[in-house]
């Protein structure tokens, strides 16, 4: 059993897409697949979007701590809630605030424990401009916990058009800070980590790349249906 | 062909082709900035039976709606599409 949800969980790592690279709504009877990667790990999230203000997410990680690559890798899965809190149409841009709420399972060396995450989004987007803010916070029982704070800003090189590729310059500035829970996790974060990033999008496919100040090299990718 | 017939045809024939006509829906949007804007919207108003067409500009912070023959959008529902989309309407304008 332990083994099946392991697989599970790996599969969904390796094979699904992550949040935070995008909005973590859409639009009603919509689908988002995301995936991220960083120094921090490998995220991936499918979401269904089933009411204007909440989504039905599922999220996995697998954790790959900060400065001691493989010194206590663990995986995490889970269903999620999104919710938007708050909107702003405007005539010439939109801003939010978004929640997310999860819990599930954190596994640790075959281990399985008990997780449980939650994160805050706000953002402001025009056709040319993009500032977000975004923190998540995770405890994992016996195993860690964790609290990742990330700003971006973003200027696109053209205001966007649906059917032409739209090229962003982005910056952003990660903090991660962790508390070990378990013996044979070593390594702690360092306190940023900032990266220039080329963030290119046409119609519902996004893809982000860039390489941070640490030599780290992140790349995520959005896909909406 | 008694006069009265040649009426009745005629009435007949114009209400056909007045009930057969495609409406077209233009309406003002907010919060549109982004191509996954547009997409949510198009998929969204896709779904329904009536619509023959969608399209959106950004640039005019418009929404285009192109319904088929004989068919119509009402106000609440083609307002519930765009709000279900995630997007503010403004204004409504019917050709």
């Amino acid at each position: 059993m332990r083994g099946c949800l392991a697989l599970l969980g790996l599969w969904l790592v390796l094979l699904l897409p992550t949040a935070g690279a995008a909005k973590p709504l859409s639009y009603v009877g919509g689908m988002m697949l995301m995936q991220e990667n960083d120094a921090g790990g490998h995220t991936v999230g499918i979401d269904y979007t089933f009411h204007p203000n909440w989504a039905l997410a599922v999220h996995a990680q697998r954790h790959v701590p900060y400065g001691a690559p493989g010194g206590g890798n663990f995986n995490v899965i889970g269903p999620q809630i999104n919710t938007l809190i708050k909107r702003w149409n405007l005539p010439d841009g939109q801003g939010n605030i978004f929640g997310m709420l999860g819990a599930g399972t954190a596994i640790d060396r075959g281990d399985m424990r008990g997780a449980g995450w939650a994160g805050f989004l706000a953002d402001y987007e025009t056709r040319r401009i993009f500032l977000s803010y975004e923190l998540r916070l995770m405890i994992a029982d016996k195993v860690e916990k964790s609290a990742w704070q990330r700003a971006r800003a973003g200027w696109a090189t053209a205001p966007v058009d649906l059917e032409k590729t739209s090229v962003w310059l982005m910056v952003q500035v990660d903090r991660r800070d962790q508390k070990h829970l378990a013996a044979h996790h070593t390594g702690n974060a360092p306190a940023t980590e900032i990266t220039p990033l080329l963030r290119l999008m046409y119609r519902s496919f996004l893809m982000e790349a860039g390489v941070s100040h640490r030599g780290h090299v992140m790349f995520n990718w959005v896909k909406q249906f | 062909m008694t006069a009265f017939k040649r009426l009745a045809i005629v009435l007949a024939v114009v209400c056909t082709a007045t009930a057969a006509q495609a409406e077209t829906i233009v309406a003002s949007v907010n919060g549109m900035v982004c191509a996954l804007c547009v997409i949510g919207i198009e998929n969204s108003f896709k779904r329904l039976p009536q619509v023959q067409e969608v399209k959106v500009d950004l640039g005019t912070k418009s929404v285009t709606v192109r319904t088929k023959d004989g068919q119509t959008v009402d106000d609440a529902r083609f307002t519930r599409t765009i709000t279900n989309a995630g997007y503010k309407l403004v204004s409504i304008f019917r050709q």
